[in-house]
């Protein structure tokens, strides 16, 4: 789920780099080509849940280590299954890759995170292009998953592959996890935080790159680059109401139907109250200072008083800015009735809440029904999902993530960042693995914000920048 | 689609309103053994879950072939017919053929329609698909709509073969496998399968039937002569979508739940007609100067009147015969739990004044939700205007003589306009009169259960439907 170019304009706040890089590092024209196959392969891949075709993905990642020299004992594919009522099933797999130290380990594993699965995507929903057929235009690659997030997995496993062939030698082990079940039921980072400790060598901390990354202004300019630290908590609730039904050539006065819009209505026009933790207010420390125009006025009116609603309000009315005051919840997805010809017996809809770090989500259960205020319409969760915790700021980590950033992007600034969406850290963060969100790829805000919807798409260079990122962060981390 | 026991009759004003007994205690005049023989044919028709795509109608078709052959039909006038309906969806219709030793009148036709509409279990007491009987009814799906009238038609051609009865025309039964769906067997039969089929008029047990309120006092019996046109349409919302971490303002949810808020409170303009007038007037009759009979006489006097119209129509014993009537029957919308919705579709379902264009009704629904949906007809079902059949004294007096007989004097037969829409529509559409006279009965509106949970029939309503056939069938070829 989530992977999002954040939205930045901004300042830094955990300082630039000031030491000028020495040259930007390049990939070879057969690093270059072997990135560029291996991303029109898993693009071209459907792993949508149900489709089974995700153990195909690892064993097709998992053989890309192996020919590049990774031992295949070194190498698992970890086949799962996942599953649930409003999700449906599938037989998925994990890919488990464990790169050794030379010597004894300096210290315990990094591990990389990623997951190869991808949302759903219908062909007739898209412009032009069929989602999971990698496509090459105008400057970009469109396809169902190439910002969330398999341009992550490529960039991870060719810099690696990179780094192998360049003779690099870690002087801690380096962990690989890539689920295949993130976008519906996170099982596989569960058994990953769990019964998959020991093949990862229970690590220090991981770097995802389902999070993080870097945003150009349309005009070509920085908007800065995220380091997530804090995520809201991912909650689903299921919105149901039932009635007796009939023919419906004899309307009825209720209708499961009806009551179900009445309540969607009322839950549009709702929003939460908003709130501040240290991350976001370190944020918009951050980004009030670059904004100058009424959008600013609004940030540093909110930071000097947290009760100033308004101020909120117009903040979270931005497009950059959406989700990132308070508690969000929408519907994704309406189910209802059993033929065309008869008033429905049951009408369900899916709210999908974004739920502020801290804040139960049962107490959010409890906010929906006073919403709907409707004794017809029951309010249910989907998931037993605890609230999410932040990660604290490492030095190493941070150092090596500004450094990456400065090599590649001279002079973006650097943000710590809640991720409004949820990922594969949270039992990670939950067991004691603190997590960071620091990938490399870039893209432009807004015009490639499409992760979940319809033209996904990420700028050619991207893919290729994002590898460079990669090989930058591990010689850094893998060397200390 | 559409078969409704409810007549919407209220009291029957029967002024010495001494206690009425209750008529489902009434013990059945059908002889045990058909009793007997009924029930089982009845149980397993109720068994074979004839929804569409579950592949089951052959099975059904053959069940009421075997009662037919059994009963001495040769096997040359017995048809099952394989079609294919929704797309997939292979089904079949049954048409059999009772000849006449000595025809003197053209051929008449006995409608049904085998399959029924889905019914899920976890939203059942018990299973839809497994027969019972309790307190005094049978219960599961299609046990009102209508494999009752599956069975009475054909026990009454049974027992009346096995009693020596000879017809003096041939007599048609028609038994289609899509009726809920498509209605292509009620297509074909009225038009490719015509040399089967043609008849001087039809009779279908997809409609009709008497009532009773709770007090049991007999609210009458109507003969449906006209039906709406069916039509359902798509409402359609489409949005970029995008995560749901973050919310656009926009979202093809709420645009679809907005237009739903404006449905639930839209009318369509009120409207009568030769038919429906002639029910209001009967209708105004009984009802006496109770308040919803003065609507009805304020109505009447002036057609302008709208607030009496809307008074009447709010009536749930009136509901969809002053007006075109739309209600959403169906919801999808979305793609993944943590996506915003690119598309939200409803279903909404229509049924259409006799006379009114769908296209018109389109263009009404279109204004009222606005431009951010998209309202279109559903492409596998185009609906067809079709004209009320014309009364025929011969289909009366035989409906009157059975009513006499198993409901006595105060339970009055008249004309109705069905506001579901049936096979009956596509044989009107080619020239083939078709009045829906079934002889089954139910309290009002408690056994009212078409289509909807825990659908049942009294047993005895069961069992008379039978005699109801026998006797109709009778009076009208003998």
């Amino acid at each position: 789920m989530r992977h999002l170019s954040a939205t930045l304009s901004a300042v830094s706040c955990l300082a630039v780099s000031s030491a000028l890089s020495a040259a930007t590092p390049a990939l070879t024209q057969a690093q270059h080509d072997a990135a560029h196959a291996m991303f029109e392969h898993v693009i071209d891949t459907p792993t949508v849940i149900g489709r089974h075709n995700v153990p195909a993905m690892a064993q097709y990642v998992a053989d890309q280590f192996i020919a590049a020299g990774f031992p295949a004992e070194d190498v698992h594919v970890v086949p799962y299954h996942t599953g649930s009522a409003t999700t449906g099933d599938d037989d998925t797999a994990a890919l488990i890759v464990r790169w050794r130290a030379a010597g004894t380990p300096r210290a315990k594993p990094i591990l990389l995170m990623g997951h190869m699965d991808v949302v759903e995507a219908k062909p007739e929903d898209w412009s032009a292009t069929d989602p999971f057929k990698m496509v090459e235009k105008d400057g970009y690659y469109y396809g169902r998953g190439t910002t969330d997030m398999k341009d992550g997995i490529v960039a991870i496993t060719q810099a690696m592959i990179n780094l192998k062939a360049a003779g690099f030698k870690p002087k801690r082990d380096i962990a690989v996890l890539f689920t295949g079940d993130e976008e519906t039921n996170g099982l596989g980072a569960k058994n990953g935080a769990t019964q998959w400790l020991d093949l990862l060598g229970h690590p220090e901390f991981g770097l995802n790159a389902d999070g993080g990354g870097i945003s150009l202004n349309t005009d070509g300019g920085p908007a800065g680059a995220t380091m997530q630290t804090a995520e809201k908590t991912f909650a689903g609730y299921t919105l149901t109401v039932r009635n007796r039904g009939g023919h419906s050539s004899k309307p009825r006065k209720d209708n499961a139907i009806y009551s179900l819009a009445h309540a969607l209505d009322k839950i549009e026009a709702y929003r939460f109250a908003p709130a501040l933790n240290e991350t976001t207010r370190a944020y918009f420390a951050g980004r009030e200072k670059l904004e100058k125009g009424p959008l600013g006025d609004a940030m540093r009116r909110w930071l000097a008083n947290p009760n100033d609603g308004d101020a909120a309000d117009l903040i979270e009315a931005s497009e950059s800015e959406v989700g990132l005051t308070r508690t969000r919840c929408v519907p994704t997805r309406l189910f209802g009735g059993h033929a065309d010809n008869a008033l429905p017996q049951l009408a369900t809809a899916l709210i999908n809440c974004r739920i502020f770090p801290g804040v139960d989500p049962d107490a959010i259960k409890a906010e929906l029904e006073k919403i709907v205020a409707d004794p017809e319409v029951v309010v249910t969760r989907n998931d037993d999902n605890p609230a999410s915790l932040a990660s604290p700021l490492r030095p190493d980590v941070t150092g090596a993530y500004t450094r990456a950033v400065e090599a590649l992007h001279p002079g973006m600034p650097v943000f710590p960042e809640m991720s409004t969406g949820a990922s594969d850290a949270r039992p990670f963060r939950v067991a004691g693995i603190p997590v960071y969100g620091v990938n490399g790829g870039w893209t432009v805000t807004p015009i490639d914000n499409r992760a979940h919807g319809k033209d996904e798409r990420l700028p050619v260079k991207s893919l290729y920048d994002n590898v460079v990122h990669w090989e930058l962060m591990l010689r850094d981390l893998g060397s200390k | 689609m559409k078969r409704l026991l409810a007549l919407a009759l209220c009291t029957a004003v029967s002024s010495a309103a001494v206690a009425a007994t209750d008529p489902r205690t009434i013990p059945s005049q059908l002889p045990p053994a058909w009793q007997a023989k009924t029930r089982d044919v009845f149980k397993q028709a109720i068994e074979i879950p004839t929804v569409h795509n579950r592949g089951e109608v052959p099975r059904m078709a053959k069940l009421l072939a075997d009662q037919f052959r059994a009963a001495g039909i040769p096997e040359s006038d017995i048809h099952v017919m394989p079609y294919e309906a929704l797309p997939g969806d292979q089904t079949a219709a049954l048409i059999v053929r009772w000849r006449s030793p000595n025809a003197t009148k053209k051929p008449m036709m006995i409608l049904g329609h085998m399959d029924v509409v889905e019914a899920k279990r976890e939203d059942w007491k018990y299973d839809p698909f497994v027969f019972r009987e309790e307190g005094g009814y049978f219960l599961g799906r299609g046990t009102s709509d209508m494999k009752n009238g599956d069975v009475a038609t054909t026990m009454a051609a049974v027992k009346l073969m096995s009693e020596g009865f000879k017809p003096d025309r041939d007599i048609i039964f028609f038994y289609s496998g899509d009726e809920e769906t498509r209605g292509v067997g009620a297509t074909l039969g009225s038009t490719k399968w015509r040399n089967l089929t043609d008849a001087e008029f039809g009779l279908n047990a997809d409609g009709g039937g008497a009532s009773y309120d709770r007090n049991f006092q007999p609210l009458g019996f109507g003969i449906s002569m006209a039906e709406k046109t069916f039509q359902t349409y798509f409402f359609t919302t489409h949005n970029p979508g995008g995560h749901s971490s973050r919310p656009r303002p926009d979202n093809a949810i709420y645009d679809l739940a907005d237009s739903l808020e404006k449905l639930r409170t839209h009318r369509f303009q009120p409207m009568q007609n030769a038919i429906t007038r002639g029910y209001f007037e009967e209708r105004a009759r009984q009802e006496g100067n109770s308040a919803l009979g003065q609507q009805i006489r304020a109505w009447l006097a002036n057609p302008n009147d709208g607030a009496a119209a809307d008074a009447i129509e709010a009536n749930p014993l009136e509901v969809g015969l002053t007006r075109t009537r739309c209600v959403a029957t169906m919801l999808k919308g979305g793609h993944a739990d943590n996506a915003l919705p690119q598309s939200a579709t409803a279903t909404v379902n229509c049924r259409i004044f006799p006379g009114v264009q769908p296209k018109d009704v389109q263009a009404e629904l279109q204004a009222m939700a606005g431009p951010k949906v998209e309202v279109t007809p559903d492409p596998l079902y185009i609906g067809q205007p079709t004209p009320a059949s014309p009364p025929r004294a011969d289909v009366v007096d035989a409906v009157k003589a059975a009513a006499l007989r198993f409901h006595g004097p105060n339970m009055r037969v008249f004309p109705v306009m069905s506001t579901g829409a049936s096979d009956g529509s596509f044989f009107r559409a080619q020239g083939i009169p078709v009045y829906d006279i079934d002889g089954s009965w139910g309290i009002s509106p408690d056994d009212e259960r078409a289509h909807g949970l825990d659908e049942r029939i009294p047993v005895r309503a069961m069992y008379d439907d039978v005699l109801h056939w026998e006797s109709v069938i009778r009076d009208l070829s003998k």
